[in-house]
């Protein structure tokens, strides 16, 4: 009896399996690609036009945040420092290092240096810095530890539900008022956290908001 | 069981509301249009030869075509951008205010702009102005766009080549030149109508510096007979002003005053003696007289339709009962000068109209429009003076103006051939003057003609030079208010194509400083402080300076000049019948002379009467349309002063018969993209015998249904739930509460509704009051709320698809006494009323019960909110919104083209609008257009639904600074009425309040305890936010036709009125 299949079936079942992962592998690479949330990028560590390292200007120097971020009390912005400001001191220190050439050319030009935006909320939503650092939260909540970040990354998700995990506790995140902009504080070995947070909230009244207008207008 | 609603069927026996004539008719196109949802949806169109089936093709192919290219999807590379040097005073994020104001024919308009990173984004007036109450009309809420026109004028033209700024100001020592050498011969400046005291004291030196040149003003709504007769019977440099404060009784003689001819401040004084807060003691009458409804003619208490042509005679005969009763020598003397009387008009209307006027006398006042004869506005200021109102309802002012000769001798001088140069630094002659003038020819006979203007327009087509104009938002420059209050124009930002101001130019000429400095100079006339630093900072700051009004005018009328004046009448004209209509020119609401033609916002703005949107139209009154067969839509061709014109027909209700308007400022064919194709040009008509009206012209039918007319009129119908309430002050004091329990609201069966109630327990509960007692229908808050919310244009054709896009309309009801067989037409004599109808912010809101993915949510502050990113399109909400305010984008408006059309391509897509194209159309705005967007709102894209939501974005930013303010101390307080909204802010008569109702101080609150307040559709439960104060007129009572004003909720006998049994008890299931 001659055989029912051809030979050309024996490796039939194999071709399938190798066509279904390239097809699995091709969608998956896809969803990866396409459908992955754009915001919620934690780690994502763009290279900057001027290697700017924070923990040099913060750690080692001392200076406060809102040297450069002058606005962050007042404004929806915490802006970016003008080259103006950078210039400040470089046109003594480190005067014609070759990693601040941008800055120079851009005094020099009037040109703007493009920095690469990293944190970076749907344009939808309208995160407002003042409001925040006024009463009690402290960069270091939603940017990490920038001070000790030779190369700033995106720390955390800054996606809604993380956004709403403080809202809906803002304890776990309330700090002193003189402490906001101390990116290293730790609440003292004898309270928790969550007795400074608890304490704070009852006495600032904190309320934040949970419904959608608080964000999206 | 079941509550079932038997709304009462229409009130057939006494005054009905209706919105158009095809509701009053009800005929069956009307009824199908109501049936859909959408009128005129998306699904089902095929008027325009695109079926279902086609747009599905479209969209399929269009859907593949995306599934190649989905490369977009990803985060692209965002950059942070600082500037290079810190800018003074600017905060990134934060809006920096200016105070500013706008140039105006009846002078400056105090404004506070709001600028983001250096761009002007919106415009409010100046609350601090002592004659301001922050409100604004609609032109300066629609500037800010005229600033980012794509369209504007952005380069040098000498002889139509391309040239450069620097070569025209070489060109303009080349004039300094010749104006020395021949002490300013042959050289003439046409400007406009301004209050610049900066200007004035250029044109001072020039005439000084070279005597011989020629100053020339032309407005097409021009002022000329106004000033001939105050200038005759009083005296040069004097203006009169109306003081609507201490009138009771005005009676305007076809005066917009509250419309085309306002002054901010009359609106603002007329509406605070209109307003009922407590008490109707001190609520003014309105008596108006006019050929067609004016927003004047809406708020009047008594109206009488009056052809154009025959208000003369109108007023003649007024003055006569006038001059009977008060025995007055002079207005005897009037009187007496003439030997017929014209039409004779109904006797117990002028006689009860006068009695009324000498009854409260030092406290009437008549106004007559701007643009009658002088020997018209003799004869009413005659009669003012006999009632006694100059000095108490009517202020002599002196106002300084510089001399000026007008078109007709620039004519005659360009025609003698003395003009060799002319400077037109403002208006658009070639478009706008006299048809009978040949303006074209002329100024292609003067040598030289020099352009100063704002857009590639007719005038600059056939001038030598064409020189950008700077916005007044781009340059330095000074105005006087209407009451003289001196007012800086501030620069917000430089000029975007280095446009130059009329300032800059006789700058040039005179040799004097130029900007900042040439404010600087006349405003040390205008201080007396002793540190004259802190006096300049000061008055750029308040935006005014103060104790600077006109002083009054020590002079008197002078009987004398009257005959001489009188003499200029001639014989009256005859009364209009259908062999000899009239034909009117007015300004019209939107585009006014036509300088604001290529305004997308105001183009597509429905005229606050007639509802019309891209387009205007010959109105007429019904029995007029009778008489001559035509319908809406129908093209006519009218025959005037040996002159023909062609245009579509509409038919107005209230408009006087055998009489047509024809709005100016149409049917321009040298203007950008958005004023091209939109009406027709009425100056065609215009001559300088009859630049207000025309008469003796006939009229003949071209072709029937040529002209599609686009209003956004029938496309909300409230089948007859009396939204609008309205009473009369006998009503009132009656019952003050007469609004409130009528029609379906009387004995209602308490509502409970099965969904649970929003939790609204936050400290701030937002709620809206409209006064429709103050309304006047202007539209400013429409405007405002478009610049406020980014809210989109969508064209003509999509408006014709009922998609606009307006978060808040104003709807406009007709009411009319049936069944009075004295008065058949009825159509033809209606009261209007209107309402702004917005997001109601229902507590129990209808919309969010049925969005399946919780898109319309409910705040804790009492805010139907609507969530942008959530909404996936299924328009559920809108369907089961009662007040159909929720707006949907059916394209993406702000990316996609929506004037340009397609040439070929698709069968049955032909002349459509790209829109159409879907993801094949260009996308992306023009960079200039992004510049107005107010950054604190989303820019929504297609597919998401939208609607009003108490500006949001304001609440925010008061409670983040009440936040950022009370940082550890935690008083989170917002001051009282800290939040206004941009509705609420525009508004001139003070109609809107926003505000917080768990303030007792606040202003809603208050307003919200007065009886007359009363909410819609209270019987369905939606427990809505927004609460409307019945409107409540003042009728004469012994005036006629007094009975039927104002009488939809009250009957005849003052009782008041209910509909059927209000609910009916069903019980499905058969058990008790």
């Amino acid at each position: 009896m001659a055989n029912i299949f051809p030979r050309w079936t024996n490796y039939l079942p194999l071709k399938i399996v190798f066509c279904l992962l390239v097809l699995g592998g091709a969608l998956s690479a896809f969803y990866w690609y396409y459908l992955t949330p754009e915001y919620m990028r934690a780690g994502y560590q763009p290279i900057q036009p001027v290697p700017f390292p924070h923990d040099i200007h913060v750690t080692q120097l001392g200076m406060d945040c809102r040297y450069c971020h002058s606005y962050v009390e007042v404004s929806s912005h915490s802006n970016i420092p003008t080259t103006q400001t950078c210039m400040n001191c470089h046109t003594q220190i480190q005067a014609n290092n070759p990693k601040l050439a941008a800055v120079r050319e851009s005094w020099q030009s009037g040109n703007p240096v493009d920095w690469v935006k990293i944190h970076q909320v749907p344009d939808f939503a309208y995160f407002n810095h003042s409001v925040h650092v006024n009463r009690g939260i402290s960069c270091v909540s939603c940017h990490g530890q920038v001070n000790h970040m030779d190369v700033v990354y995106q720390k955390e998700p800054l996606s809604m539900g993380w956004c709403l995990n403080c809202h809906r506790n803002p304890e776990n995140n309330l700090r002193p008022i003189n402490q906001v902009f101390n990116l290293d504080w730790k609440p003292g070995s004898a309270e928790s956290q969550e007795q400074i947070g608890l304490e704070l909230k009852q006495q600032w009244n904190i309320n934040p908001p949970q419904t959608c207008e608080g964000c999206h207008r | 069981m079941k509550t079932v609603f038997r709304h009462p069927p229409e009130n057939f026996t006494g005054k009905r509301y209706w919105r158009s004539l095809e509701e009053l008719a009800d005929t069956p196109q009307f009824r199908t249009w109501l049936e859909r949802e959408f009128p005129a949806g998306a699904a089902e169109m095929e008027m325009d030869g695109v079926s279902r089936r086609n747009f599905l093709r479209l969209m399929a192919a269009s859907m593949a075509m995306a599934g190649i290219g989905l490369s977009g999807c990803r985060r692209p590379e965002a950059y942070l951008v600082p500037y290079t040097k810190s800018v003074e005073w600017l905060i990134p994020g934060k809006a920096v205010l200016y105070a500013t104001s706008m140039p105006g024919p009846l002078g400056g308009l105090p404004l506070i702009a709001t600028t983001y990173e250096g761009r002007p984004t919106k415009l409010e007036g100046n609350p601090l102005v002592p004659s301001s109450n922050g409100g604004t009309d609609l032109f300066a809420q629609a500037a800010v766009l005229d600033l980012y026109d794509p369209d504007r004028a952005r380069v040098f033209l000498s002889n139509g080549k391309e040239t450069t700024a620097q070569e025209f100001d070489k060109y303009l020592g080349g004039v300094r030149k010749q104006l020395e050498l021949g002490k300013g011969e042959g050289i003439g400046l046409l400007l406009d109508e301004q209050f610049s005291p900066t200007r004035d004291r250029m044109l001072h030196s020039l005439n000084e510096q070279f005597p011989q040149a020629k100053f020339y003003s032309y407005e097409p709504l021009n002022f000329e007979e106004r000033d001939l007769a105050i200038n005759a019977l009083f005296g040069p440099d004097v203006a009169i002003r109306p003081v609507f404060a201490n009138a009771d009784v005005v009676v305007s003689l076809d005066c917009d005053f509250l419309g085309s001819e306002q002054m901010l401040q009359g609106v603002r004084d007329f509406s605070r003696r209109r307003r009922v807060e407590g008490s109707v003691a001190r609520m003014n009458r309105l008596y108006a007289v006019e050929n067609r409804f004016t927003l004047t003619g809406g708020m009047a208490d008594h109206r009488f339709r009056c052809a154009a042509s025959q208000v003369p005679a109108f007023a003649f005969q007024l003055a006569k009962k006038v001059a009977g009763s008060t025995n007055d020598r002079v207005l005897g003397a009037v009187v007496a000068e003439f030997s017929e009387t014209g039409t004779q008009f109904d006797d117990t209307w002028l006689t009860e109209c006068a009695n009324d006027l000498v009854a409260r006398k030092g406290r009437s006042l008549v106004l007559v429009g701007n643009r009658f004869p002088a020997w018209v506005h003799s004869v009413v200021l005659a009669m003012n003076n006999a009632l006694g109102a100059f000095g108490s309802t009517l202020a002599v002012l002196s106002v300084p103006r510089v001399k000026t000769g007008n078109l007709g001798a620039l004519v005659a001088d360009a025609k003698s051939h003395t003009l060799k140069k002319l400077f037109i630094l403002s208006g658009n002659p070639v478009y706008t003057a006299p048809a009978d003038l040949d303006w074209s020819g002329v100024q292609r006979s003067i040598p030289e003609v020099v352009r100063l203007g704002y857009s590639m327009d007719e005038t600059s087509a056939e001038a030598n030079w064409h020189v950008p104009e700077a916005h007044f938002l781009e340059s330095w420059g000074d105005q006087r208010a209407p009451d003289g209050t001196y007012l800086p124009i501030q620069p917000m930002i430089l000029p975007l194509f280095g446009g130059l101001s009329q300032i800059d130019v006789l700058s040039r000429l005179t040799a004097l400083p130029n900007g900042v400095q040439a404010v600087r100079d006349t405003f040390k006339s205008f201080t007396k402080e002793r540190d004259f630093e802190a006096a300049w900072t000061g008055f750029l700051r308040n935006g005014y300076a103060a104790q600077t009004p006109y002083e009054a005018a020590k002079v008197e009328l002078n009987p004398n000049a009257l005959p001489e004046l009188l003499k200029t009448s001639g014989s009256l004209p005859g009364p209009v019948t259908p062999s000899s209509i009239e034909v009117v020119f007015p300004a019209d609401y939107k585009v006014y002379d036509g300088r604001y033609a290529n305004n997308a916002w105001l183009q597509e703005l429905p005229d606050p009467i007639t509802k019309l949107t891209w387009d205007n139209a010959v109105l007429l009154s019904k029995s007029t349309a009778k008489a001559l067969q035509v319908d809406d839509g129908d093209v006519i061709e009218i025959s005037a002063s040996d002159r023909k014109l062609q245009a579509p027909v509409m038919i107005a209700p209230g408009h006087a018969d055998y009489s047509l308007s024809l709005s100016l400022g149409y049917g321009r064919w040298v203007v950008g993209k958005i004023g091209r194709d939109t009406g027709f040009n009425a100056y065609e008509l215009r001559t300088t015998s009859a630049l207000y009206y025309a008469t003796r012209a006939t009229v003949k039918v071209i072709q029937k249904n040529g002209h599609q007319l686009v209003q956004t009129q029938n496309h909300y119908s409230m089948e007859g739930r009396a939204l609008v309430r309205e009473g009369t002050v006998e009503d009132y004091k009656k019952n003050p509460g007469f609004a409130k329990d009528v029609w379906m609201d009387a004995d209602n069966p308490p509502n409970v509704s099965l969904y649970s109630h929003p939790p609204l327990n936050a400290p701030n509960q937002w709620a809206m009051s409209v006064d429709l007692n103050a309304c006047t229908g202007c539209s400013a808050c429409v405007v405002a709320c478009q610049a406020e919310n980014n809210i989109p244009v969508v064209g003509k054709e999509q408006v014709y698809n009922a998609r606009e896009m307006h978060w808040m309309r104003i709807d406009r009801y007709f009411a009319s006494a049936e069944g009075d067989k004295n008065n058949p037409h009825l159509e033809d004599d209606p009261e209007m009323v209107m309402q702004p109808m917005m997001c109601q912010h229902c507590e129990n809101a209808p919309c969010e019960t049925v969005c399946p993915v919780n898109a319309t949510v409910h705040s804790e502050e009492g805010l139907n909110l609507m969530v942008y990113n959530r909404c996936i399109g299924t328009r559920y909400c809108s369907n089961n919104c009662p007040f159909k305010v929720r707006r949907f984008n059916f394209f993406n408006y702000n990316d996609r083209p929506i004037l340009d059309r397609i040439e070929k391509g698709l069968p049955g897509f032909q002349g459509k609008s790209e829109l159409y194209l879907g993801p094949l159309a260009p996308w992306g705005m023009a960079e200039i257009s992004k510049m107005q967007k107010n950054p604190n709102v989303t820019v929504r894209s297609r597919g998401v639904m939208e609607k009003c939501t108490y500006c949001v974005q304001r609440i925010e930013t008061a409670k983040i600074s009440q936040r950022v303010k009370a940082g550890v101390k935690g008083d989170l307080t917002l001051p009282t009425d800290s939040v206004q909204s941009a509705c609420q802010q525009a508004c001139p008569s003070e109609a809107i309040v926003f505000g917080d109702l768990k303030d007792p101080t606040s202003r809603v609150s208050q307003r919200r305890t007065l009886p007359q307040n009363y909410h819609l559709l209270e019987y369905l439960n939606l427990q809505t936010r927004t609460g409307y104060l019945a409107r409540i007129r003042n009728p004469n009572p012994k005036m006629p036709g007094a009975g039927k004003v104002g009488k939809i909720n009250v009957d005849e006998n003052g009782d008041q009125r209910h509909g059927l049994p209000h609910a009916e008890n069903q019980n499905p299931g058969g058990n008790a």
